[in-house]
This record gives structure tokens, sequence and C-alpha cells, in this order.
């Protein structure tokens, strides 16, 4: 007679055959998306941590869980269960692709909400319509498309704004958020360029060390030199 | 705000360039170590100085309002004699590189010849009604006895102009009085405590009836300044001093904290005119005229309130307002209460009244600037980082902060280092157990930030300072000969070291805007 237990025709991938192996699967299975590191598991008092090792090995052989790589810090290993997409703490977000974020896409999707915008200088836009351009041509999230907007508010580029339902807000319903260009800075339309920002001393990485009769002083700073150099 | 190490080197370069060395020495030693004695700074200034000179240098130096004397009355029961120890006052020492700025003001509201008995009083320090009508007789382009009265009087109830504060005030002993209880609330009702230097200037200041007085009493013919009252034991005291002798006349300086006033207001107007347009630049300016003698202090908050009929009589009396109508100044009032993730409101309506909020439209100015060194220092990157934790205003972890501005999770760390080592960013380190490394959490502290900036501003202003006078000290020869008389290529450096001249002085000009947001107003 056969001491082999025969295989559990619910469980994929064949039997669990420590008692100890199921109770690992379901740990790692808790955690869903994020899963669980070596070091985690080891830890967890109800399982040996010397038979651990084998217990992952057990269960990656048997296809019921697979091994994700941290994307912030490679050498950190998450097991998860087969079943759960790696979360976006693991893989960076949706916008990284195979650890690296997808900058040369999230530009060009920030340059054309941005002619959206300048193509409506005079009103405002509704998020409404931005979600619906994004996720329709882009294949965009409406939360991916809010990220985007937000990104653009921080870069000082556009502003959002609550409808009042008069003058540029006149087709929006009141309370409505919209979005609109920063528009004009200053008087030449360019970018308000700050007065300490403007000189030498106010963008120079050697500030700290300057003295009026150290190495870096304002007589024979080169980057003054250069500035007065027209 | 504490005097930063850059400040008190602009401070003394300053008074340096227009008093010599041996009279900064005693002012270093005023800025660095606080209010002493006389005696006590001949012993501890960087420079052998005897006790005399001191005190003549400590009278040039309380004649131009950029030290004041003052006493602490001594506890009770002692026989110690109170003893006068003297207080730089850092501010009026800053604005002695802004004179043409209040010159500026007094010539466009008062007119020219007011603005010729203020600029006398500037390069003077204080004056009596004699001495500027005397100096007008000596001058070039006499105006006229009348006329300096006539100034003088418009100067003084405009306020430009003030009589001197008391000589020596005696401070109360704080340690007298007796500790009080107070719980949490009362604590909060309370104003903050005042610096040594705020109690010294507020127990000198006279009451308004007697620092502007609507009637001047003093003979016009007098031309002694001088006059000698505390005088205790025979000995001299102070020379300058406002006296109730007579033979005296009241003593009058340039108040600063008018022209500051009013260098706020206009750049308020000027920041909600580049920020939304020149309608509501218009609508501003005139409820800053109707609120302006209400205001009790120059860093005021908030305006009084005021009807949109006092706004629309004040619109209507300027040139640029005269043809608005009241529709479009309420439309400019809605402009200016609006808000979005842009601006916030400039101003607040509150049951039909409105009122200026100055502490939002100066921070959106001194937002600019700090983004703006934010932005071309440290890039992009950084610069959506740090708008970020702005707008949070608390501690953020950094995978969170790279989240937001869409930057790699790898870099971000080095943008948000490099803007903590500068001083930045606030930064903390949190250890959790099982983490391989702890969190680094992340905020702007606009205090801390401000303080920053403000010190990197001295710095940059007294480099420019001595950036031109190297310029021209290297062409000093060149610019003593007849411009006329040169050709060719000494033309051409002539004109370029005028050009550079214009350059750096047009800089420094703006630059001290810049500071005046950040520290005056």
């Amino acid at each position: 007679m056969s001491k082999r237990k025969r295989p559990d025709p619910k469980s994929p991938g064949g039997d669990l055959n420590e008692p100890h192996e199921k109770k690992l699967l379901d740990l790692i299975r808790i955690n869903q998306g994020r899963g669980a590191t070596m070091f985690e598991l080891k830890r967890e008092k109800t399982i040996p941590a010397t038979i651990v090792t084998r217990l992952i090995a057990s269960l990656r052989k048997k296809n019921l869980i697979k091994e994700v790589a941290n994307m912030n810090n490679k050498g950190v290993k998450h097991y998860l269960a087969m079943e759960f997409e790696p979360c976006s703490e693991l893989t960076g977000g949706e916008w990284y692709t195979d650890g690296a974020l997808d900058l040369s896409k999230i530009e060009d999707l920030k340059a054309k909400c941005v002619m959206i915008l300048e193509r409506h200088r005079q009103r405002v836009v509704t998020l409404e319509v931005l979600c619906g351009y994004f996720v329709k041509e882009e294949k965009l999230s409406v939360d991916q498309t809010k990220e985007i907007l937000k990104n653009l508010i921080l870069d000082n580029l556009i502003m959002e704004v609550k409808s009042n339902g008069m003058n540029e807000f006149a087709s929006t319903r009141i309370g409505e958020v919209c979005y609109r260009l920063t528009g004009k800075k200053s008087g030449n339309g360019e970018p308000r360029a700050g007065a300490f920002a403007s000189i030498p001393c106010g963008v120079c990485p050697h500030i700290a060390i300057c003295s009026p009769d150290g190495v870096i002083s304002p007589t024979t700073c080169v980057y003054f030199q250069k500035w007065l150099d027209f | 705000m504490a005097m930063s190490e850059f400040g008190i080197v602009y401070a003394v370069h300053i008074i340096t360039v227009q008093f010599g060395s041996v009279v900064s020495k005693v002012c270093e030693c005023l800025l660095r170590k606080g209010p002493l004695s006389s005696r006590d700074i001949s012993r501890l200034a960087e420079s052998d100085i005897n006790h005399n000179q001191v005190k003549d240098i400590l009278y040039l130096l309380i004649q131009h309002n950029c030290v004041q004397a003052f006493s602490i009355e001594p506890p009770d029961g002692s026989e110690n004699k109170a003893i006068v120890q003297y207080i730089v006052l850092f501010n009026n020492i800053l604005h002695r590189v802004r004179y043409n700025k209040f010159s500026r003001l007094v010539n466009e509201e008062l007119g020219t010849e007011c603005g010729a008995v203020l600029d006398g009083l500037l390069s003077n320090g204080r004056l009596t009604l004699g001495q500027l009508i005397e100096r007008d007789r000596d001058s070039g382009k006499t105006i006229g006895s009348e006329a300096i009265r006539d100034s003088l009087q418009k100067l003084v109830a405009a306020r430009f102009v003030e009589r001197i504060p008391s000589p020596e005030p005696v401070l109360g002993n704080k340690e007298q009085e007796p500790a009080k209880k107070r719980g949490a609330k009362a604590a909060k009702i309370l104003k903050e405590p005042e610096t040594l230097e705020e109690r010294v200037v507020e127990a000198a200041t006279p009451v308004d009836a007697i620092r502007f007085p609507l009637i001047f009493e003093e003979d016009a013919n007098s031309s002694l300044a001088v006059d000698d009252s505390n005088i205790t034991e025979g000995k001299r005291k102070q020379r300058d001093v406002d006296s109730s002798d007579p033979s005296s006349g009241v003593i009058w300086r340039p108040n600063f904290e008018e022209f500051i006033h009013r260098l706020r207001h206009k750049a308020c107007v000027e920041i909600v005119k580049e920020r939304r347009d020149e309608g509501c630049a218009i609508v501003l300016r005139a409820m800053l005229e109707v609120g302006r003698s209400q205001e009790k202090k120059v860093k005021t908050d908030n305006s009084a309130p005021m009807s949109i009929g006092s706004i629309y009589e004040e619109v209507i009396k300027t040139e640029a307002g005269r043809t608005m109508l009241q529709e479009r100044v309420e439309a400019c009032l809605d402009q200016l209460s609006a808000t979005s993730s842009y601006l916030p409101a400039f101003v607040t309506e509150m049951n039909d009244s409105y009122i200026v909020d100055f502490k939002s439209i100066i921070s959106v100015a001194q937002k600019d600037e700090i983004e703006a060194v934010v932005m071309r220092r440290y890039g992009k990157e950084a610069f959506r980082m740090f708008r970020y934790l702005s707008q949070e205003g608390r501690f953020v972890e950094t995978d969170k902060i790279a989240d937001a501005a869409l930057t790699e999770k790898k870099d971000t760390p080095q943008f948000l280092l490099k803007m903590w080592k500068d001083g930045y960013l606030h930064m903390q380190k949190l250890a959790i157990t099982g983490t391989y490394v702890p969190f680094l959490l992340w905020k702007v502290n606009k205090l801390i930030v401000t303080r920053q900036m403000l010190d990197e501003m001295y710095h940059a202003s007294l480099n420019l300072n001595l950036r031109l006078a190297h310029e021209l000290e290297s062409e000093k020869e060149l610019l003593m000969l007849p411009s006329d008389k040169l050709e060719g290529p000494l033309k051409e450096r002539v004109k370029k070291v005028k050009a550079k001249r214009l350059l750096l002085s047009s800089t420094m000009f703006k630059l001290d805007d810049a500071i005046m947001l950040f520290h005056d107003f």
C-alpha cells in the first residue's frame, strides 16, 4: 500500500506535502499583491524558520507562488500567490514599466493636456472633458488622468479652479472642477524670474563657501564674470 | 527675527562704506554681542578704541538712528544706578541703502520741496527746523524758510517725518513682575513676547500727539539742536536730545516705519497687478488708501473692513479709476476674492464688507521668489517636489513624494538631499521595526526656508556691492578722464564700465525689494 497521499483534485498544481506548506501559502495569500519576503516568513513563529526556504522552493515548483523583485530594492524578493498581480509598491505603479518610470510617455501626455488647454485659452476645460479625452484616446484610467493634471499643477503650468457659473465658467455647472493654463505670469508672458534667482548668487551651488576674502569671492567669481560679460 | 551671519556682515559693510571701519567695529560689536554699555564696547570691540572714541562713535550712530540708548530699572531696594546700554537697530542700518526709494515716494506724493527736506534728514540723520533752514540757505538751490517750514509740516502730517524718540528710555525690570499662572487659552490670546529691541523702541517712542505734532511751536530761527536733559551730577549724557528747554528746537528724523508701510502697500498693488489685472490693482490701491489710517502696525495681516461704497468713492478719485463703473469694481472684488490652486484669495468678503488679506498677498510673492530659486538651482523635478511638500505642509515619505512628482524613485532622494543640505527642506528619519533602512521624511518649513533665503540675499547684496566697488576701482583712472575726450577702445571701455555699473546697481535695487518682501513686509 502506498503511503503517498492522492493529489487533491481541487488544488492547482499538485499536493501539499508538508503540514506547514499550506500555512505558508495562506500567509502569502493574505498579503495579496504585496506578498511576503523571506525575512517576514522566517519571522513567523508558527512555521519553523529552518524549513521555510525548502517550502518556498516547493511552492514555486508547484506553480502556487511566484517571485517578484521589489523595484525599490532589487535584492529583496517578494513571494506572491499566483492569482495576484504585484501591487504598485513592488512595481512602482502604473507609470512604471520593468522597474523604470516611463518619462517620455508622461511628458507626452502632459504636453497633450497643455495643448488642449491652450486651444481653450479664453475658457476653462472641465475635469470631465479631460478624463473623457484621455480615457478614450490615450487609454488612461481616470486616476492616471488626475495624476497627470496634478503633476502639471506642480509644474505651475495649469491651475485647478471651481466653477462659479459666470464669465469664463458660463458653460459649466457651479462647483464643477475645471482647469486652465496659469497663463501670463509676468508682463512679457515669460515665467516670473524672481529677483534673487536672476542673479549669479541666487543659483550658485557654492554660495555657502563664498566669502569676501575667500578663495571663492565676488571679486574673483567666474559666474559674475560671465554675467557681466555682455 | 534673529540676525543671521550674513545679515551682520552686510550691515557692517554698509556702516563701513558710509562711516569707516572704526565706526563699523563698534557697530559689529553690538551686532554680535547684543546690547552693551560703552565701557563694555571699548573692552570687547576688536580694535583699540578708547572709551571717549567709543562714546563719540555711539553719538554718531545715534545721530543717524542706527543705535538707541536705554537703561533697565535696577531691582527694588538695590543701590545700583541704572547703567546705560546701547542697542543696535539692525533694520535702520539696512534702510540706509534704500533712501532713494524713500525719496522717490515723497517726491511723488508731496512734491520736490518736501523731497529736498527729506533728503536733508536722510543724509544728516536728524535735524531741527532751524538746521534745515540753514542747510537750505547754504545750498545752491534755496527754496526759502517758509517753504522749508511748510514742507516739514506736510511731511509730519503725512507721518514721513517724526519727532526723535526719547534718548534714554528706562525699561522696567522684567524679573520683578510676579509670575502669573496662565491657562492654555490665556496663553493663546496674549501676544508673543517682545524682543528687547522691540521693548526699547516701544519705550522710546512718544505718543502720536507728541511724535507727529499738528502745530509747530518752536522758533524757526533756532539753529541749535543740542541741549542737555538728563543732566545728573553735571555730566552730559547725550548730545542729541529733545528737551523741554524753549531755546532748543524740536529735532526731527525720518519715520522709517511709515516708509516701509507705504512701500508694503505699493508692493501689494504690484503683486496683484501682475497676477490679476490692472483693474484689480486700481481697486486694491483704493482699498489700501481707505484702510491705511486705521492700520496700527506695519506688518498687519488684514486691513480694516470697508464697504463697497467707500471703496468705489476712493476708486473714482484716481485718474485711472475715474471711468470705472461700480459693477466693474464689484467684478474686480469678486476676482480678488476668488481662490484656485494657483492663487489664494487676496480679499475676504464678510457681511457686505471687504478686507484686504495682506498676509495672503505677501505670501504669494514670497512663494514665487522661493520657487524661482528652487527651479533655477535644483531643476524642475526638485521644483515639483518642493511645491508638493509646500502644499502638503507636513512630513511626507520619500516614495510618496516620488509618486506625486512622477520622478524615478531611485533618483528622488538625491534631489531631496541637495535641497536639505542647503537648508530648503527639513528632514526626519523614522526607523520602523522590520524594515532594512529607516524611512526618510521631508517637509518644507516656511520659517526655516525664509531665514535661509534672507541670509543668502544679504550675502548676495554684499557680493553685488563688493563687485561694483571692484569694477569701479579697476577702471578708476579711466573714469576720471573727461568722457568727451575719449575715443575708440577707451570710449568703449568706459561705456562697458557704465553698463556694468547700471546692471549691478539696478540688480541691487531689485534684490533689496526682495529683502524687504521677506524681512520688512
